[in-house]
Order: structure tokens, then C-alpha cells, then sequence
């Protein structure tokens, strides 16, 4: 990786501080000169992140109006306002009209294109709102507080605790400075930073403090050694854009259709072009011929249809917590293989929680669930109690004041994590804790250092005639047990021998094999002479009794699953689809927690494991033979891109514990190698190369940085990794759905091509006109194609294996063949059907009608004869013409509703699936819409379309047909389910 | 590389040598999806003919069963020149105007009295001559009037060869479109054609003259019963004489039926009802 290349090369955190003087010309007292600062501000520029170049939107918008379509209508449309140019024809209103739809046709479908792009590529603006505005900066001695945007490398600032740290700085002087790294890392335990060079990688050095991560308490200062684009964040940032977006599965499916059908189109079109010439047409009519075999042959609704569809699914997404960004991204979630998840806040609830406690020598299980409607343990024993009180008086977290209202768990508390999981569970347990202290009232206290490992306070007891001192301590529990020479067993102070130690061993390995943090508690009561009322403890100096205490018992803490999680990994496991947890934990941590939801699970062993259990070493393993695999970020720095994909192929149960910044790309990128369309889970400024990479970035409403949310597809507003298979089942189910609406949208394009070719051909009048066909392209039809959108599922969609995006594809042969050749053939012959009814019964037997295409569109013959001598104007055949027209669009309108029918299924029966149940639920949904729309349409066609209104009896002639489609369909699907893999079922089944 | 495998991947799509199919499909796969497509479209054919064959049975030799695009009858003059309906020449050129001669004697060779006399009876005048069927029993063939072309008098061509088109008092012939049924009447009486200038010509257009007299088209003419039932039906004509009209002006004129029960054509159809043309005589003087 680049970045990690560029990381190596910075020594700015190993060097001595004098020779980063030196290097940056720069005094660790007195900071930069401001002639100096002034000089590298204007060979650096400013400190802030600058956009990357990007298309110009004229660029993006004119691209969206040039795909292949789209150039197709646009010669289309070219040749509408060219011909009347040429030709003296009185139809000149009537090609202008039919190039303006069209031109508005391309327009309105690119402005939509191009709101999809703008909405999905302003990744960068969030960057902006990272830089911090002021910081205070040392120059010249001086102090002084300027734009953050000023800084230079080499500058001396100073960070305390809430400020955003300014730029990437080195570390010179500090004091329990706390850096929350969440934003870069993903890591929320907040990071001590000090003046230290505690690892060769910067990003792990404690020496460094990163632009945009926030500094949570202390003081510090420290040398900028990047600034703007350079710091860790920029080239993260560059890294996001750098990483093409790829195109989601659907995108390409769509194109690749859309391709096959614009060649097609130019395929008829030049053919029919050719032949009309050949016959003997003029070269401006068979230029005419083709642009009306283009328009007739392109679906102009389908890409509406589509986009439609996919909006409706995302605003329900969006009632079930997923927000899509990217509609098209909704598709490829239901083709998604892998997910990649995240585990805090979104396999877990990202709160610490008391798990387990050990005490009276067993571990006894805590409550963790969200709502706490769990089961409690026995809180009967002495022990319990005095365990319970060291537990609230060696804590200095505290609840924020007016959250009486609030459930306990959901309350805000200021202190760290540990603390925080600790009151609210003694809160809980032993109630009013804020009172509960006061009553012991605090003495002195010693805070925890990572030297001692430990915290202790000293309190005076709760009974005033008792004037004894009691003193209790909390920390690392092996630090607890050496001070310890008692233990507590159900209330007995017994002394701590062999036996006792090795079950606190026991234990404590026991709780750290779950992946739990684990804190050890005693106490001990001080001796009321050795220290009398008002001694004067000192917490530097330590004067008290700290060893020989009485020991009460362990408390561990995890932040627990979410309850819905293991249900949701089940889920997919049964879809077909890998979960993959990628984490910033501990190797164990994780683990734990994977095992804990599913990811791994009951009985799949881990190399590890299986040497432990065989009692072989790690190398004599067969790899084949685990399902899991943890896999620490150091280890897999070390490996191989074929390594890596060996270690995905060969372990369906994988956990990536410890990955530092961009190895989740790394990840994600050995995925798809293996061809898998991968779902990412992020929330830190760090996933977004990730996010953008996975063929589905999923950000996290709640914890998710605003980079985070904007290299996203979809984000989940309630965080929940359950949310994602909702996400999964409805892109599986408009997937199928979307492949019924194409069938649809499809089939008509037939009835109104073939019109034409027998116009060409045969020379009858013409049938069917081009602004009817815009007309039912993208009027008529395109409400019922967005009803099968609603279509529920034909079967548990949930139990399929994801699709293979190379073979399942969304408009296969075998569904053009049929809805081309076969259903759309019936509609045609319904057409001309009702074409030449009506042309009969108006006077105009069929046979005359072959042939009679010059003298019927002649506008000079004012009294050629119909079948029975009678003689017609030309305005009178026009009228007729246009009676056709509606006609021929009320047979393909009939068959449309029978089509829909057929389409709500692609292999059930109607009937098995429910002819109108969703109706119900979707009063606009299809066969009465239609019917509807029919009857609307109509009235805006007499006026508007050139069509007239018809008699009503040749409403009923295509009729027929339509019978026929519903029954042939039937007939189809029964074959279909009946002889599963035949010949039949190969050949239509789509 | 790519490119490569892309096309040994077309080239074997489209014969693929090892598993011997054309365009995805073995030969056997082709017959059979060949054969489905054969008997589905000769099914679907059988339908279409079958429905086209019910459709025409129901249909009646006669009479359309809808005839409501023809609600008003289109006008048509004569001569008609190929592409407009403009009459323009010059009286000292034959060439200019012989053609529009020859076109009326074409026009009006089947209305020669002895074609009619021995095709057509003499019916009588001023009334309908209506044949209806009785019932069942269908009153076929129908007979047909007479339109002597005498009746057009100066306008027949029978004494003045050149309808007047040699001494700038050409002849136009109007007829009205055949339908069907229709009865058309003026209060009672035979509708008649009358011709005007249009606004701006309307002092050109000079003196008029009609045959028949006052331009009828006499009610006995009426109704048509179709070319089956009526094979020599003659169509009324009416001719216009214009007898001192502007000369070296385009002058337009509109002639149009006087009848209660033809609708006013819509404004759409310049020849429903009336009929425009263009008239032009040229002198040299």
C-alpha cells in the first residue's frame, strides 16, 4: 500500500527532539519565527484538505445524457427536426412534437442520472468540516491563538482536553493527555498520548497525535510534523478518492442490456433502412422508417421503470433503519456474498457492560442484555455485599445530573468505560449510588496509573460510632492479589493459600478467555489506632497500609452482542452469505464476541485450537482441517495477497482482530479476488477507502463519521448489524422483481415495432404512430411495471445462495426470448387483429389495405375508394389512421393487463401466489391500475395524441388474446414446476 | 490478452468446434427450439386467420358497419392537375390548357347519353330513388339513374370541345364524395353547389354560371347503395362556368354544398363539404 510505504519512510517520531529542531528549523520552547512560518505557509499552503480535482459538472452531466439510449434518441430526434425541413408534409407539427418528447425524454432521465451522481460522489466536502477553526500556536515565544488553516510544519502548539487536534504533531511535552483516535482508527478506547517513541509505526507510536482526532483530557505540546494533505488523514482522504467506485452489479447489467438493446435497435433499424430502400422508398422516408423503428424498439420507460423501482425499495428500506444513498446499491446487497462487519456498535452495543462476576469462588453471570430483561444472579451472599461496595466506592465516574427519567443503562455518565460499566451495574444491583457514596464519605483517593495498575480511596464508614478507616482498591487483578493475604468466602475472611490462588488463577483465565476485561476488588478495614480520625493521608506518599488486604472478587466487563445480531448471522448463514468480522480488538476479544454471535461457530476450532487439543504444534495442523481463523493485523501485514486469499478460501469462519487503518481494504480487496460482492460495515474516517472499495459501504448512522457516511451506499441509522439482512432480503426480492418489470416493460416493444415492419413491408396504412408508443412507453405503462415491484416474494428467498453476479444476470436470454418471441407476438397478432377489424368494419377490407399505403397517405387524392365504393377525403383516412392508432395501442393495452398478471409470478401459479392480495395493500397496484390509467390516458389521448375515441366493441376484440397469454403462462409455469430441469424449463424459464 | 480471449470467445460462441454449437445451440438444440417456434407461430397464424375469417363473416357486403368518418362527404373537382389544386394557363397556349381539356373528356366519357341509356334507367326526378331490400329478399343488382352528360349543357364538352378554357371561360366539374346512404336535402329540395371568391377576390371572381341550373344535384341521384349492389351508379356532377373572370390574377375560389343534413366539415378537412382551388388565367394582353 502506498500509504504504508509513505508511513515507513517518516522517522519524525524516532528522531531525538533536538534533531527534529534541526529538521524543521523550529525550538521546541520557542516555536517557528513568524518570518519563517510565514515563508514555509507559502511553500506548503495552507493546512487544510484540499478537494480533489474532480469532473467538472458539466462534464458529468453531459455524460449522463450521452449513454448509448440516449445517443439514439438524440438522432432520432435530430432526424425528426431535419426531415420537415426537406419534405413538404403537412405532418411537420407532429415530428416536431415527436423530437421535442424525445429530446425531453433524454433530458429528464439525465438530470435524474446526474442527482444520483451529485448525491453520491461529494465524499470529500465532509473533510471540510474536520479542520478545526482556531489553535493555539508558540511563535516566537509568544503564544497565540490563529486559524488552524495557518499552522506549518514546525510550528509548536499546544493541545488540551476537547480541542481537535490541529495537524499531525509530535508529541514533545504532556501531561495524561487522552486522544480519542475514532475518527482515524475506529478504535473508541481512548489513546494516552506522551512524549515517548513507543513503536517504529507512527501510527502506533504514542508520540504522535493525528489531525482531526480529538484530544479528550490533559495538556500537551507538540511539533506539527504534516500538515493539509500530507497528515495521516489527508492521505487517507486521497487514498478514498484514489479508489475508484466501482460500479455496482446492477449498473452493469443495466448497461450491458441497455447496450445489446441500442445495437439491436440500429441492427432493425438499418435493416428495415436497407429494405425500404430496396423496395423503393425515397431515402427521407426510409430515414423516417428508421428513426420510428428506433423509437418504437427503444424501451425509453424502462430506465424510469428501474429507477422507480429500486426508490420504492429504498424508502422501505428506510422505514426498516437503512437509509440508501445509492439506489442502485440496494440491487447489490441482495447479490452480496460477503459482509465484512464491524464489531463495536454493530455486532455489539458499543457499551461496556458488567458480564461475569467471581466471587465466594464462582463466576456468577451478569445481565448484558440491552432492555435488562435477563436473568440476575444470586445477590444473597456477604461477599456479594462487600464486593458490591468496593465497587461503587473505588469508582469516580458519575452520573450527569437531570437523567432521573432516563433507564439506567441508557444514561450519560462522565468517566471511562470501565468506570461507566461499573456504576450503572452497582446502580442497578445496589441502587442510589450517588447517595450510597456520600454516606461513606471519601477521604483520599489515589486515581489509576499505569504504573501501579491500580485505584484505591479511602473512606470513613457509614456508621458514625465505627471511626474506622476503610480503604478500598480496584485494578488489575494479579497487581490486587499480591497485595492481598485474606479472601472473602461467603463473608468468611479466610487466609489466601495455594488452593485459593490457583482458583482465582483459574478464573481470571477463565474471564479473559472470554475476551472480557477483568478488574480485581478488595479492601480493608484500617486500624482505628494506627490511623485515628483526621490522619492525614497522603496519596503521593502512599502513608497507609496498601498490602495484606482482604481480597472480594473479580468483576469482568464486555460490550455485549446486540440480541438481535446472532439471529441476523444465522440468517445469513442460511442466505448463503460469509460474515467476516474485522476489528480493532483484541485477538481474544473478538473471538470471544464472534463466537458469541455466531460468526464462528459451536465446535469450529481454530488452528490453534486443534494443535492445543492434538497437542501438536501450530505447523504439523492441516489448515483444511479448521473452519475458523483469527487473524491478528500483525500477522496479516506479513502475508501475502495469496496468503490472504488461501486464508479466506480455506476458512469460511474468518476474524480479522487488531487490522490497523487500511488493512480492511486489504481485506475487502482479497474478497472480491475471490469474486465475492462484498458488504463493508464502517463508521471511522478510516473505513472510507473501504467503504468505497466495497461493492456495498455500509456507514453507521449513529457512531459513523460524516467521511464515513459519505463514501457510503447505505447507512444504518439504527447501527445494527440485523438491519444489513433486512437490507440483503429486499435487494434479493427487487432483484426478482426487477427482472419481472423488465419482462414486462419488455414485451411491448414488439407489438410496437412490428407495426412498422408490416407498414414497410405490406405498405397497409400505418398502424400504430410513434408519440402513441412514447405514449405508452411512458405513460400508460409505466405504473404497472413499478407495481410488480411490490410483488412479494415466490419463495423463501432467504434460503437461496446469493447469485452468481456472472451467471445469474438480470435480463438473460431465455426472458428476451420470451417476452420478445413469444408473448409479444401474441400481442402483436392482437393488434393486428383489432387493426384490421376496425379498418374492415370502417370500409377497408384487409386485403385492400395491402398496397394501399401511397394512395392512402397521398394529401392531394381526395376521393380514393374503400371497399365498397365509397370515396374518403384525406383528412377523413388520417382521422381513420389515427382511429388505428388507438386501436392498436387499446390491443396492447388489453394484453398489458393480462401481461402484468403473468409477471407477478415466474414460476408459481397466479393463483398459488394470490391474485390480489396485493392488490390490497397497493390500491395502485397493476390490473386495475391499468384499467384506470386506460380510461385517463384515453381522454388525454383524443386530444392530445392523435388518437380518437373508439368504438367500444373493439375494446373486446383483443380480448382473446389476452385470454391466451394468461392461459399459455399457466401452462408455461406448470410445466416449469412440474418438470424441473426439462427441456421446457430450460428453455422458458427466466 | 483480454481482447484475444474476447474474440476466440466470440468465434467460438458462434461455432464452437469441441461441443459442435452454433451460436450456443447444437444442432439438435436449434431444431428443437426451431420447431417449437414453427408450431407456436402456425398456432398463433391459425388464430389470426381463424378471428380474421369470423371478423369478415360478420361484416356486411353492403353496408359498412360503421361509416362515421364520413359524416360529411368530401368535394372533388375536376380536371385535377397531379399535385395541387391549382388551374393555371394561358389562353394563347394550347399546350397550357388542352391537357385540362383532354382530362374532362376522359372524366366525362362515361356520362355520354348512350352509355347511360344503355347501363342506366330514367328515373324520376326530384325524389329519392330508393330500392330497398324486402326483408330477406335482397333487391340485387340495384339500378342506377341516369346522368346524361347533355344535362351539363355548355360544360359537356359536346359543343364546345374546350369547355371554355380557349376563350378564358373554363368549365369546372364538381362532384361530391359517394357514400353510402346518404340523403342529402335542402328544405325538401336537391342540395346545390354554390362557388365564391374568397374575401380578397371577391371582385375578380366575376359572373357565374351553373349546370345544371342553380347547381343541384337532383335528389333522384340518391342513395348510394355501395359498388356491389350498384355497379354502374353514376355520380351527379355539377359543372361551373366561369364566364368573365379576372384575367392575369390568381383569384380562389371555394365552392361548397347547400344541404341541411351534411354537417359542417370540421375546420381540419379542406375538402369535406367544399372544395378551395386556385384559378389563373393568363392573356397576353
Amino acid at each position: 500500500m502506498n500509504l504504508a510505504i509513505c508511513l515507513l519512510l517518516q522517522d519524525d517520531h524516532e528522531i531525538t527532539i533536538e534533531e527534529l529542531e534541526t529538521r524543521y528549523n523550529t525550538s521546541v520552547t520557542k516555536g517557528l519565527t513568524s518570518t519563517f512560518a510565514s515563508q514555509v505557509l507559502e511553500r506548503d499552503g495552507p493546512n487544510e484538505l484540499k478537494p480533489p480535482k474532480g469532473t467538472p459538472e458539466y462534464v458529468k452531466f453531459a455524460r449522463q445524457l450521452a449513454g448509448g439510449l440516449q445517443c439514439l434518441m438524440w438522432v432520432a430526434a435530430v432526424i425528426c427536426f431535419i426531415l420537415p425541413v426537406f419534405m413538404v408534409t403537412s405532418a411537420f407539427s407532429l415530428q416536431l412534437y415527436l423530437a421535442i418528447t424525445l429530446i425531453s425524454v433524454v433530458v429528464v432521465t439525465g438530470c435524474f442520472g446526474y442527482y444520483q451522481e451529485f448525491k453520491s460522489t461529494n465524499i470529500i466536502a465532509s473533510f471540510k468540516n474536520l479542520v478545526p477553526q482556531q489553535a493555539i500556536v508558540i511563535r516566537d515565544g509568544q503564544k497565540n491563538q490563529i486559524n488552524a488553516h495557518q499552522l506549518v510544519v514546525g510550528d509548536l502548539v499546544e493541545i488540551k482536553g476537547g480541542d481537535r487536534v490541529p495537524a499531525d504533531i509530535r508529541i514533545i511535552s504532556g501531561q495524561a493527555c487522552k486522544v480519542d483516535n475514532s475518527s482515524l482508527t475506529g478504535e473508541s478506547e481512548p489513546q494516552s498520548k506522551t512524549p515517548e517513541c513507543t513503536h517504529e509505526n507512527p501510527l502506533e507510536t504514542k508520540n504522535i497525535a493525528f489531525f482531526s482526532t480529538t484530544c479528550l483530557e490533559g495538556v500537551a505540546t507538540g511539533v506539527i510534523i504534516n500538515t493539509g494533505d500530507r497528515t495521516i488523514i489527508g492521505r487517507i482522504a486521497s487514498l478514498a478518492s484514489g479508489v475508484g467506485n466501482e460500479k455496482t452489479p446492477i449498473a452493469i447489467e443495466i448497461e450491458h442490456f441497455v447496450d445489446i438493446i441500442a445495437g439491436l435497435a440500429i441492427f432493425f433499424g438499418f435493416t428495415f433502412f436497407v429494405v425500404a430502400m430496396f423496395i423503393g422508398y425515397a431515402f427521407l422516408e426510409a430515414m423516417i422508417f428508421f428513426m420510428a423503428i428506433v423509437v418504437a424498439y427503444v424501451p425509453e420507460g424502462l430506465l424510469a421503470t428501474v429507477t422507480v423501482c429500486l426508490s420504492l425499495t429504498a424508502k422501505r428500506l428506510a422505514r426498516k433503519n437503512c437509509v440508501v444513498k445509492n439506489l442502485e446499491a440496494v440491487e447489490t446487497l441482495g447479490s452480496t456474498s460477503v459482509i465484512c462487519s464491524d464489531k463495536t456498535g454493530t455486532l455489539t452495543q458499543n457499551r461496556m457492560t458488567v458480564a461475569h462476576l467471581w466471587f465466594d469462588n464462582h463466576v456468577h453471570a451478569a445481565d448484558t442484555t440491552e432492555d435488562q430483561s435477563g436473568q440476575s444472579f444470586d445477590q444473597s451472599s456477604e461477599t456479594w455485599r462487600s464486593l458490591a461496595r468496593v465497587a461503587s466506592l473505588c469508582n469516580r465516574a458519575t452520573f450527569r445530573p437531570d437523567q432521573e427519567g432516563v433507564p439506567i443503562p441508557k444514561r450519560l455518565v462522565v468517566g471511562d468505560a470501565s468506570e461507566t460499566a461499573l456504576l450503572k451495574f452497582t446502580e442497578l444491583t445496589v441502587g442510589n449510588i450517588m447517595d450510597y457514596r456520600n454516606r461513606f464519605k471519601k477521604v483520599v483517593e489515589v486515581p489509576f496509573n499505569s504504573t501501579n495498575k491500580f485505584q484505591l480511596s479511602i473512606h470513613e464508614l457509614e456508621d458514625p460510632l465505627d471511626l474506622r478507616y476503610l480503604l478500598v482498591m480496584k485494578g488489575a487483578p494479579e497487581r490486587i492479589l499480591e497485595r492481598c493475604s485474606t479472601i472473602l468466602i461467603k463473608g468468611q475472611e479466610l487466609p489466601l493459600d495455594e488452593q485459593w490462588s490457583e482458583a482465582f488463577q483459574t478464573a481470571y483465565m477463565d474471564l479473559g478467555g472470554l475476551g472480557e476485561r477483568v478488574l480485581g476488588f478488595c479492601h480493608i478495614y484500617l486500624n482505628e489506632k494506627e490511623f485515628p480520625r483526621g490522619y492525614a493521608f497522603d496519596p503521593d506518599e502512599m502513608n497507609f497500609t496498601t498490602s495484606g488486604l482482604c481480597f472480594a472478587g473479580l468483576i469482568s466487563m464486555i460490550d455485549p452482542p446486540r440480541a438481535t445480531v446472532p439471529d441476523a448471522v444465522m440468517k445469513c448463514r442460511t442466505a448463503g452469505i460469509r460474515v467476516v468480522m474485522v476489528t480493532g480488538d483484541h485477538p481474544i476479544t473478538a473471538r470471544a464476541i464472534a463466537a458469541n454471535v455466531g460468526i464462528i461457530s459451536e465446535g469450529s476450532e481454530t488452528v490453534e485450537d486443534i494443535a492445543q487439543r492434538k497437542r501438536i504444534p501450530v505447523e504439523q495442523v492441516n489448515k483444511r482441517d479448521a473452519r475458523a481463523c483469527v487473524i491478528s493485523g500483525g500477522q496479516l501485514k506479513d502475508m501475502s495477497s495469496e496468503e490472504l486469499d488461501d486464508a479466506l478460501r480455506n476458512h469460511p469462519e474468518m476474524v480479522f482482530a487488531r487490522t490497523s487503518p487500511q488493512q480492511k481494504l486489504i481485506i475487502v480487496e482479497s474478497c472480491q479476488r475471490l469474486g465475492s460482492i462484498v458488504a463493508v460495515t464502517g463508521d471511522g474516517v478510516n473505513d472510507s477507502p473501504a467503504l468505497k472499495k466495497a461493492d456495498i459501504g455500509v456507514a453507521m448512522g449513529i457512531a459513523g463519521s460524516d467521511a464515513a457516511k459519505n463514501a457510503a451506499d447505505m447507512i444504518l441509522l439504527d447501527d445494527n448489524f440485523a438491519s444489513i439482512v433486512t437490507g440483503v432480503e429486499q435487494g434479493r426480492l427487487i432483484f426478482d422483481n426487477l427482472k419481472k418489470s423488465i419482462a414486462y416493460t419488455l414485451t411491448k416493444n414488439i407489438p410496437e415495432l412490428t407495426p412498422y415492419l408490416i407498414y414497410i413491408t405490406v405498405s397497409v396504412p400505418l398502424p400504430l404512430g410513434c408519440i402513441t408508443i412514447l405514449f405508452i412507453e411512458l405513460a400508460t405503462d409505466i405504473f404497472p411495471s413499478v407495481s410488480l415491484a411490490y410483488e412479494k416474494a415466490e419463495s423463501d428467498i432467504m434460503h437461496l445462495k446469493p447469485r452468481n453476479p456472472r451467471q445469474h444476470r438480470l435480463v438473460n436470454e431465455a426472458l428476451a426470448v420470451y417476452s420478445y418471441f413469444q408473448i409479444g407476438a401474441i400481442q402483436s397478432f392482437a393488434g393486428f387483429t383489432d387493426y384490421f377489424t376496425a379498418m374492415a368494419q370502417e370500409g377497408w377490407y384487409p386485403l385492400l389495405c395491402v398496397g394501399l399505403r401511397s394512395q392512402w397517405e397521398n394529401v392531394h387524392l381526395q376521393d380514393v375508394q374503400d371497399s365498397y365504393g365509397q370515396e374518403w377525403t384525406f383528412s377523413q383516412r388520417l382521422y381513420q389512421e389515427y382511429t388505428c392508432y388507438t386501436v392498436f395501442f387499446v390491443s396492447i393495452e388489453i394484453c398489458q393487463i393480462s401481461d402484468v398478471l403473468i409477471r407477478k409470478t415466474r414460476r408459481l401459479s397466479v393463483f398459488q401466489q394470490g391474485f390480489f392480495r396485493s392488490v390490497k395493500t397497493h390500491p395502485k397496484h397493476a390490473s386495475l391500475g391499468i384499467m384506470y390509467l386506460n380510461s385517463q390516458s384515453y381522454s388525454i389521448t383524443i386530444y392530445r395524441v392523435n388518437s380518437v375515441s373508439v368504438s367500444f366493441q373493439w375494446w373486446f376484440v383483443p380480448v382473446p388474446y389476452g385470454i391466451l397469454i394468461f392461459v399459455y403462462d399457466e401452462i408455461r409455469k406448470l410445466g416449469v414446476r412440474r418438470y424441473p430441469g426439462s427441456w421446457w424449463d430450460q428453455e422458458l424459464y427466466y | 490478452m483480454a481482447k484475444d480471449g474476447e474474440k476466440s470467445g466470440w468465434k467460438e460462441y458462434i461455432w464452437n468446434p469441441r461441443t459442435r454449437e452454433f451460436l450456443g445451440r447444437t444442432a439438435s438444440s436449434w431444431g428443437l427450439i426451431l420447431l417449437f417456434y414453427l408450431v407456436f407461430y402456425i398456432f398463433l397464424a391459425g388464430l389470426f386467420t381463424l378471428t380474421m375469417y369470423v371478423m369478415l363473416q360478420t361484416l356486411d357486403d353492403h353496408k359498412p358497419t360503421w361509416q362515421d368518418r364520413l359524416s360529411t362527404p368530401g368535394m372533388v373537382i375536376r380536371p385535377k392537375t397531379d399535385e395541387t389544386y391549382e388551374i393555371v394557363y394561358n389562353v394563347e397556349n394550347t399546350e397550357s390548357w388542352d391537357m385540362y381539356a383532354q382530362a374532362l373528356d376522359k372524366f366525362l366519357a362515361p356520362y355520354n347519353n348512350s352509355v347511360q341509356a344503355e347501363k342506366n334507367n330514367e328515373c324520376v326526378p326530384d325524389q329519392y330513388f330508393l330500392q330497398e331490400d324486402s326483408g330477406d329478399v335482397k333487391n340485387n343488382p340495384k339500378r342506377s339513374c341516369q346522368f346524361n352528360r347533355t344535362i351539363l349543357d355548355l360544360c359537356s364538352g359536346i359543343n364546345d370541345r374546350y369547355y371554355g378554357y380557349q376563350d378564358g371561360k373554363p368549365c369546372i366539374i364538381i362532384k361530391l364524395n359517394r357514400v353510402i346512404g346518404m340523403l342529402p336535402s335542402k328544405d325538401g329540395q336537391a342540395p346545390f353547389v354554390t362557388c365564391g371568391a374568397k374575401k380578397e377576390d371577391s371582385d375578380k371572381i366575376g359572373e357565374l354560371l351553373y349546370f345544371p341550373p342553380n347547381g343541384t344535384f337532383n335528389l333522384m341521384y340518391y342513395p348510394y347503395y355501395g359498388k356491389k349492389a350498384q355497379v354502374n351508379y353514376s355520380q351527379p356532377l355539377v359543372a361551373v362556368k366561369f364566364l368573365n373572370i379576372t384575367a392575369n390574377q390568381d383569384v380562389n375560389i371555394e365552392c361548397r354544398i347547400n344541404a341541411n343534413n351534411i354537417p359542417i366539415g370540421s375546420d381540419r378537412d379542406k375538402f369535406s363539404g367544399r372544395v378551395s382551388f386556385k384559378l389563373r388565367i393568363n392573356t397576353i394582353n
